[in-house]
């Protein structure tokens, strides 16, 4: 057994004279498992490196013990460069933190900042020689990608992901592409009008041999992890079978009608956005006298989130109607008017300029849709200038929120990642909005938040960027899918033999990495190496220790625990 | 196996803290750079996420010479592991009742989480810990029991 | 199936020129891990000395509450230790010649006087500081380096004695270089700008008035007083404290556009004053709430119903500190159309944030293809984020045969 090389850095008598490294330095070097013990005066600065690396090889020890200052600290580098004198293989150096966590905040106690240093050495010479490591996970990446809805946001990634030179199977669940585009007349906050924003973009698609469009298709069945997925697509003619490198959900959101609101589907003239610009693409003409109602079934109990695009959606169509007949009426009523940032500002103060009126209600007192038959007017507490209003009305629009897709539920169980209390597909954290807690499983689009078309293009590229991370590989590590600087700590491993099958670890795993096989008759557990993240739930749940990280096992902790407190006599 | 002896103080308890390595080190890494004075008589083990810490650790803890054990994760909704650290309160809160039935009580198990992510507060909180763990009685008897199961042997 | 899909298409080689990332906040720094994980070397400027821009500014996120920089802190060192990224620190981009075929940048950086590479961490040079010129490292910073401000150096040269791993040198001047680059992404981010042009905020006038990111470096809790709520003057608890929005923002004088980020971040200030001092009364004077993202509507109605937040809709038109203490705001609830003047301990301004490069945004219908986060339209944290990953797919895509968006 070769032992161990321990390097004590004195951090230029920052952590001595608190800690005796001196005594320390003779007590380790007597004890079992230690090949050579190296006092420095620093180990990180540039010139520590090649004198470190050539005293370990001179050592022949097989592992390395740093006993300096705190991972936050510049020990970390210290660690990865020693490391990479054993094949960057980080489980054989470990690093003892004496400085911040011992010599910094026991200046009062140096016989027993020297004790701990001294117990903390031990514990982790003794997790090194229990201590082990998985063999990475290394899979070949499958080439194409899978992006599933063809709206905005999923035709940008898909001519993203072509246009980097891989194949992408657009699947799509209705006849074209185009999503939202196709329902409305104009977007904003440019105004173009949705066909012509959207004709390149199909015309990009038909034109882009890598693109390969399933039309009234679905995504019926899914397995696997990044880099290669099975997927199974269902459409009227039959099934198809994908095996791809990464998944990209584009699905877009639901449109939701307001029944029962607003005299909704009581009275003719009552309509929602949607239908008004389904009209305004017919070519028709506006009555005189309009009232917008924002928050329709929106920022309420049943749906309590703001749609983000309804506020410009309508002012966009206010503003129309103003421009298009100066001498129309048209008032907007509304709770908090939504168009942060610069670009919504500007196009607010054009509705304003335009002529379009506002006025303000409470949540707690929504305006009364009346009429007989028709809509007639809409009374209003104008909560501003605290008076009742009665506005007449030719037609009420009512601005409602999107809703998740319906199909979200489904596919996030396929996928294994997770949806929010809404229905939208969860981000795994803010900064990484497009990222889902499976890695190669990216959103973007409406399927993750209500977007304006524009905004869902740009995290469609986002999301073709991340897949291109995997796309572009001929080979993936595990490792390497970790978002953690050192990549992380192998995988959870499964003893044959041992496991009863209980399903503990299947239940607990926040990635769903484990699954009960048939393996000779008996269930047991198998751990996905690409998908788990070593985060050790498993194996806090196993009934009998089978499930182990063998970056951090049972055994190697317990030598940590034997040895963490020596008796007095022994120091 | 004996606890440190001072001339006229009880000595400081000696406490093992499982720290996961994100918000618990970052606190005591914190604490370490301010220069905040602690006493010596507790062991820091670093671990990916407090899901990590396994019952049976705390117990081995225990029957080793530990008068307390913390176990320190990120606040909940803060875990980088997809909410791991709720399964782990859950576990440890169980664990909690198991040491109270078995008479070691829950109060030798501290459970921070989110709480001691800054220096001061890694202080605070395990400062507070040893002090309460003070005038606890010594485990002698039980650590001699648990010693002698087959599973610490 | 060709067998050129076989292959690894369109792979970057050395031939590829490096983009060049200006800004090393949330947008640019996933811009350049996104780049360096498709092959490409990535160059990234940043004006201050460390990494992070002003998402490391910050205590608490919106609306996960958690500590601002621990993601970032992991994107952080994978950037610094990724071999395809050059990170310039202290760094500006001079100059920007697009003539010929790539462009030509001049780098210029004004190298730290503490070589970051050779200081150990000690502190000798802090205490040997008389002027209190060397600073200690900078919360959640790496690598943790002591730094010294030359405006407040005097070069008396006792911590280049004192400094046991010869990592100080003061006569370190400014250098240049020049950078073959490909595309360019501008993700520059945002700064405060200065409300003194606007009297009735009352900014300047009393060291309780204050914007809203010196009141979350006040408050934080790796901050001065570890999170305790305190008044600037006098130190005392604070019986109530107002949060003002649209402070020179939607305002013509100044900022012409809404900050976005505002209204979401007064939020999550005063639910953290109330949670960590539930018997202080917080009050948010605003215009629109504005909570369009994932959760910040059900973030807004905790504050409101759990945490008590008050919220007052109304600008106030005078703020001004009182002669026997405290700060008068003068105000009308415009949805009850009462108007009063009341005293609050606290004044918080929140606003006025415009692009750091640049002082105003064009006028355009959509922000220039090339910028990203903050740097083309008020934006938080997420969209900082998948703006970046976008603008990196553009540089890839543009590099080849033109923009993707059709």
């Amino acid at each position: 057994m070769p032992g161990v090389m321990v390097f004590l850095c004195r951090c230029c008598g920052r952590i001595p004279p608190t800690v005796d490294l001196l005594a320390l330095g003779e007590k380790i070097g007597r004890e079992e498992g230690v090949a050579v013990v190296e006092t420095r005066d620093t180990l990180c600065l540039p010139e520590d490196r090649a004198a470190m690396l050539r005293s370990f090889e001179e050592s022949g020890a097989s592992g390395i013990l740093v006993a300096a200052c705190s991972p936050y600290g510049k020990a970390g580098d210290v660690v990865t460069t020693l490391s990479a004198a054993c094949d960057g293989d980080r489980s054989h150096v470990r690093l003892v933190d004496i400085r911040e966590g011992c010599a910094w905040i026991h200046r009062g106690d140096p016989a027993g900042a020297t004790a701990k240093a001294g117990d903390l050495i031990r514990m982790n010479l003794g997790f090194l020689r229990h201590g082990k490591r998985s063999a990475d996970a290394v899979v070949a990446v499958r080439p194409e990608c899978i992006v599933v809805g063809a709206g905005s946001a999923g035709m940008a990634a898909a001519l993203s992901i072509a246009r980097a030179g891989h194949r992408v199977h657009l699947v799509e669940r209705g006849m074209g592409g185009g999503g939202m585009l196709k329902l409305l007349s104009h977007v904003y906050p440019t105004d173009a009008g949705a066909e012509e924003k959207l004709k390149p973009s199909l015309e990009a698609i038909s034109a882009q041999p890598l693109i390969v469009f399933h039309a009234k298709t679905r995504v019926v069945a899914a397995t696997g992890y990044a880099g290669d997925f099975k997927i199974r697509l269902a459409s009227g003619t039959g099934e198809t079978n994908l095996h791809v490198g990464a998944v990209i959900l584009a699905t877009g959101a639901g449109v939701w009608l307001p029944r029962g609101l607003y005299r909704y589907g009581e009275l003719k003239e009552v309509l929602t956005l949607m239908e008004l610009e389904r009209r305004r693409r017919e070519g028709r003409e506006s009555p005189r006298r309009t009232v917008f109602i924002h928050c329709v079934g929106a920022r309420c109990p049943e749906r309590p989130y703001c749609a983000t695009i309804c506020c410009p959606s309508s002012i966009k169509n206010a503003a129309w109607i103003k421009r298009a007949d100066p001498g129309a009426e048209v008032t907007i009523l509304h709770r908090d008017i939504m168009m942060p940032g610069a670009i919504l500002e500007r196009y607010y103060r054009g509705a304003l300029e335009a002529g379009v009126r506002f006025v303000r209600f409470a949540a707690d007192a929504p305006p009364v849709v009346s009429g007989d038959g028709k809509v007639e007017n809409v009374s209003v507490f104008d909560a501003i200038n605290g008076v009742e209003r009665e506005i007449a009305a030719d037609q009420v629009i009512l601005s409602t929120p999107l809703v998740a897709n319906a199909d979200n539920a489904k596919l996030a169980d396929l996928f294994h990642i997770g949806i929010d209390r809404y229905g939208f597909f969860r981000e795994d954290d803010p900064l990484h909005p497009l990222e889902t807690r499976q890695a190669g499983v990216f959103i973007c689009g409406s399927a993750r938040w209500p977007v304006a078309s524009g905004d869902a293009a740009a995290q469609g590229e986002g999301a073709a960027m991340k897949a291109l991370a995997i796309l572009g590989r001929e080979r993936l590590s595990a490792r390497s899918l970790s978002r953690l600087p050192e990549g992380k700590l192998g995988h959870a491993r499964i003893e044959d033999g041992f496991c009863s099958g209980c399903g503990n670890c299947v239940a607990v795993c926040p990635y769903e990495a484990c699954a009960l096989q048939k393996v000779g008759g008996a269930l047991v557990s198998r751990a996905n190496k690409m998908r788990c993240r070593a985060c050790g739930s498993c194996m806090s749940v196993c009934p009998n220790g089978t499930i182990q990280m063998p970056e951090h096992n049972a055994r190697a902790v317990g030598a940590m625990i034997r040895r963490a407190f020596s008796p007095r006599e022994a120091r | 196996m004996n606890a440190p002896e001072t001339t006229d103080k009880k000595p400081s308890p000696r406490v093992l803290v499982f720290a996961c390595r994100w918000c618990a080190l970052i606190g005591a890494d914190a604490a370490g750079r301010k220069k905040t004075e602690l006493p010596a008589s507790f062991r820091v083990i670093p671990v990916e996420c407090a899901s990590m810490v396994e019952p049976d650790s705390v117990l081995r803890a225990l029957a080793s010479g530990a008068d307390g054990v913390a176990v320190m994760g990120c606040h909940l909704g803060g875990c980088r592991f997809n909410d791991a650290n709720h399964v782990a309160v859950k576990r440890m809160e169980a664990l909690g009742d198991l040491l109270d039935t078995v008479g070691i009580g829950r109060r030798r198990l501290l459970l921070s989480f989110g709480t001691a992510h800054e220096g001061h507060e890694f202080a605070e909180v395990l400062g507070n810990f040893l002090r309460e763990l003070g005038p606890l009685p010594e485990l002698t008897r039980w650590r001699k029991t648990l010693l002698n199961l087959p599973a610490f042997r | 199936m060709t067998s050129v899909l076989s292959r690894t298409p369109r792979q970057a080689t050395s031939d590829t020129l490096p983009v060049l990332i200006e800004g090393g906040g949330a947008a640019g720094i996933t811009a350049g891990l996104d780049l360096a994980a498709a092959g490409r070397r990535v160059h990234l400027i940043e004006r201050s000395g460390h990494l992070g821009g002003q998402m490391l500014n910050l205590d608490k996120i919106y609306p996960t509450d958690h500590c601002a920089f621990c993601p970032l802190w992991t994107d952080i060192r994978r950037l610094q230790t990724d071999p395809r990224i050059t990170v310039h620190l202290s760094s500006r981009i001079e100059s920007l010649d697009t003539t010929g075929e790539g462009s030509l940048a001049t780098i210029r950086t004004e190298p730290p006087l503490i070589a970051p590479e050779r200081c150990i961490g000690c502190g000798a040079c802090f205490d040997a500081c008389a002027p209190g010129a060397v600073k200690p490292p900078g919360e959640h910073v790496y690598p943790p380096s002591f730094r010294i401000d030359r405006d407040l150096c005097n070069r008396c040269g006792s911590c280049v004695g004192i400094c046991p791993s010869a990592a100080i040198d003061l006569a370190r001047e400014e250098e240049r270089e020049t950078l073959k680059v490909g595309q360019v992404i501008r993700a520059a981010g945002f700064i405060e700008a200065d409300l003194k042009p606007l009297p009735e905020f009352g900014y300047g006038l009393h060291p309780d008035i204050m914007t809203s990111l010196e009141f979350e470096a006040w408050t934080a809790e790796a901050g001065p007083n570890d999170g305790r709520i305190v008044r600037k003057s006098g130190g005392g608890r604070p019986a109530n404290i107002a949060f003002v929005q649209c402070s020179g923002a939607r305002d013509d004088r100044l900022l012409p556009w809404c900050s976005a980020v505002c209204c979401m971040h007064a939020l999550k200030q005063s639910s953290w004053v109330k949670r960590r001092d539930p018997g202080i009364d917080c009050c948010i004077f605003y215009t629109d709430l504005r909570t369009v993202g994932r959760d910040y509507y059900a973030y807004s109605r905790r504050a409101e119903d759990k945490a008590g937040v008050r919220l007052v809709r109304g600008r106030p038109g005078l703020i001004h500190p009182l002669p026997g203490g405290g700060i008068a705001v003068k105000f009308e609830d415009t949805l009850t159309q009462k108007r009063e003047i009341r005293r609050f301990d606290m004044v918080v301004l929140n606003g006025n944030l415009r692009p750091s490069a640049g002082d105003r945004y064009e006028n355009g219908a959509e922000p220039p293809a090339e910028a990203c986060g903050f740097a083309a339209e008020p934006a938080d944290v997420a969209q900082s984020a998948w703006q970046g990953s976008a603008a990196a797919m553009m540089a890839i895509s543009r590099d080849k045969e033109g923009p993707c968006r059709a």
